[in-house]
């Protein structure tokens, strides 16, 4: 048990350290936050949105993929255990690679992996496992970059017909330096609200508790794990992702914020875990359709479906092999 | 930097900021154009062909940017103008400095023995040509802001504007070429002086040319964009 909070803790260490900060880098790129002050909001709302709003995809992980309430505690512990140690050790590796992964994709798929090895041991039949809720999520990975773009076009093109037309560009620039802010906490918040999970869903599986709401001390303990990776590494991811983005105005990065922000938020409030990275990467792109951006590397999209295809089975497969050594040995 | 996954690669290359440079380059051979002419008629050879092989390089470094802008503009790229309008725009913009290369040649073959007026309308046509010039590469200039404000109406009207500009002033050019012309033809110069300066002319001619024909790809790009 103390092993799986522990795998759970450097999986939200990982978070903070990559995810949260590749959210909050646009602010930094475009210069509306300092370093400092990217770090303090990333820290602070990063935690009030795991704490307070990270319940619903929390139990999606914990309970919607395998339905553990009917297995033996044991077996549960140890799947949740090699589901956590799959997913961190397929993205330190991907990290490693830059390939342009996500947690929550990875996390998602080692819990897949724990089902099907409980059904391969006989334990569970493949009907149990939550079929309708994995078709959700899935849905929601290919919809929520979409979504995203389609939020950063209409906003950016509001901006760009309402205000560029009838306001000089750098005034309202500068009006939009002070609304990047809001937007830059407003990310924070629906990422640690939607990736807090990733880490907590496998810790309160194995803790079986009643009900929908997972105790409250293990969303504590995976918005401060966010929180310590994000003070810890993500300064330096901040750092180097932030440089390269320097194209985005504070106009477009509000836009690409507020529509990721939202979009992210939604899908927390539906319990759907999905990758914010990937969320913001479509509402740049939206940016970029609404004539925003003077050059979007459309390889990128190329890259993150293959990275779709690429995590779901290697964290599945890692998962399955590290579960199947676990209950042998223990 | 290891251990890092990153958004950053959803920002493509653009293009714009080396096309600005690009385009500073020819208006810097224009200038040594025209101290090259000004060298020229103070008989100071050595200077007229230093001059020959800095604007040479100039040509020479504009042909890397050049192929710099080309090589990286793949069609994986969502850019703010159209790709095949652009690439269009560079190569007539790459057209300028070539002329000048040109003309940078020419002064040097021959000591050419015209009257004083002949070579001061070659001094007016020269600062008219570097007129034009200075007003393209503000249209250029201009490109920052047409991207800043995502092309809003008021910033494609001052291109626009700057097109115009530039159109008139290579109108300009062409009434001095042509009186030139009558002139040389006319006058009692050695007929071999009289081939050579008609050819100056010509090639002057085609830099203005060439620099109305860009400005022109320029408006076609910034009025082509999706």
């Amino acid at each position: 048990m103390i092993l799986t909070i522990l795998a759970g803790l450097y999986m939200a260490w990982n978070i903070g350290a990559n995810d949260a900060a590749n959210s909050m880098a646009t602010s930094y790129g475009s210069k509306a936050l300092t370093l400092k002050q990217v770090i303090i909001v990333g820290v602070l709302l990063e935690f009030c949105g795991a704490f307070l709003f990270g319940q619903r995809v929390t139990h999606t992980i914990a309970k919607g993929i395998v339905p553990v309430d009917t297995l033996d505690p044991n077996l549960v512990i140890l799947g949740a255990l090699s589901a956590l140690i799959s997913a961190g050790i397929f993205i330190t590796v991907a990290t490693y690679y830059h390939l342009p992964i996500s947690t929550s994709h990875s996390i998602v798929a080692a819990m897949l992996g724990f089902g099907l090895a409980v059904v391969s041991q006989g334990k569970m039949d493949i009907n149990e496992i939550g079929w309708d809720v994995m078709t959700k999520i899935v849905l929601s990975w290919i919809l929520s970059p979409i979504f995203g773009a389609v939020l950063a076009f209409t906003t950016f093109t509001i901006v760009r017909l309402i205000l560029f037309e009838r306001f000089d560009v750098e005034s309202v620039e500068g009006v939009f330096r002070y609304l990047q802010v809001l937007t830059a906490c407003y990310v924070a918040f629906a990422h640690g609200s939607n990736d807090v999970a990733n880490a907590t869903g496998p810790i309160a599986a194995a803790l079986g508790y009643m009900g929908k709401e997972a105790p409250v001390w293990v969303l504590f303990i995976g918005a401060l794990g966010i929180s310590v990776g994000f003070a810890t590494w993500g300064y330096r991811v901040i750092e180097t992702v932030g440089k390269k983005i320097t194209e985005l105005t504070f106009t477009r990065g509000f836009s690409a914020e507020f529509a990721t922000a939202t979009t992210v938020l939604l899908a927390s409030y539906l319990g759907m875990p999905i990758s914010t990275t990937h969320t913001l990467v479509g509402s740049v792109i939206g940016v970029g359709l609404a004539g925003g951006i003077s050059s979007v590397n459309l390889k990128i999209i190329q890259r993150i479906v293959a990275s779709w295809l690429l995590t779901v089975p290697i964290a599945c497969i890692l998962s399955i092999a590290i579960y199947t050594i676990l209950v042998i040995f223990v | 930097m290891r251990f890092i996954r990153s958004v950053s690669d959803v920002f493509g290359y653009s293009p714009f900021e080396d096309l600005r440079k690009h385009a500073e380059l020819i208006a810097k051979a224009v200038g040594l154009l025209e101290k090259q002419f000004e060298a020229y008629r103070r008989n100071e050879m050595d200077e007229v062909e230093r001059l020959r092989d800095e604007i040479d390089e100039l040509e020479h470094k504009a042909d890397l940017i050049k192929e710099e802008i080309r090589g990286k503009v793949t069609s994986s790229l969502l850019l703010s103008v159209d790709r095949h309008d652009l690439l269009h725009f560079l190569e007539v913009q790459d057209g300028i400095i070539n002329y000048c290369e040109h003309v940078g040649h020419m002064l040097t073959f021959r000591r050419i023995k015209a009257p004083e007026r002949i070579m001061d309308e070659f001094g007016i046509l020269l600062s008219k040509l570097m007129e034009t010039i200075n007003e393209y590469e503000e249209l250029i200039d201009h490109m920052s802001k047409l991207i800043a404000s995502s092309f809003s109406k008021r910033e494609v009207k001052r291109a626009l504007d700057y097109v115009k500009r530039v159109e008139t002033y290579e109108h300009e050019c062409d009434l001095i070429q042509i009186g030139l012309l009558n002139m040389l033809f006319n006058s009692k110069m050695d007929p071999i002086d009289v081939y050579l300066a008609v050819l100056w002319v010509v090639h002057l001619g085609e830099i203005a040319n060439y620099t109305a024909r860009s400005a022109d790809r320029f408006r076609i790009m910034i009025l082509g964009r999706r």
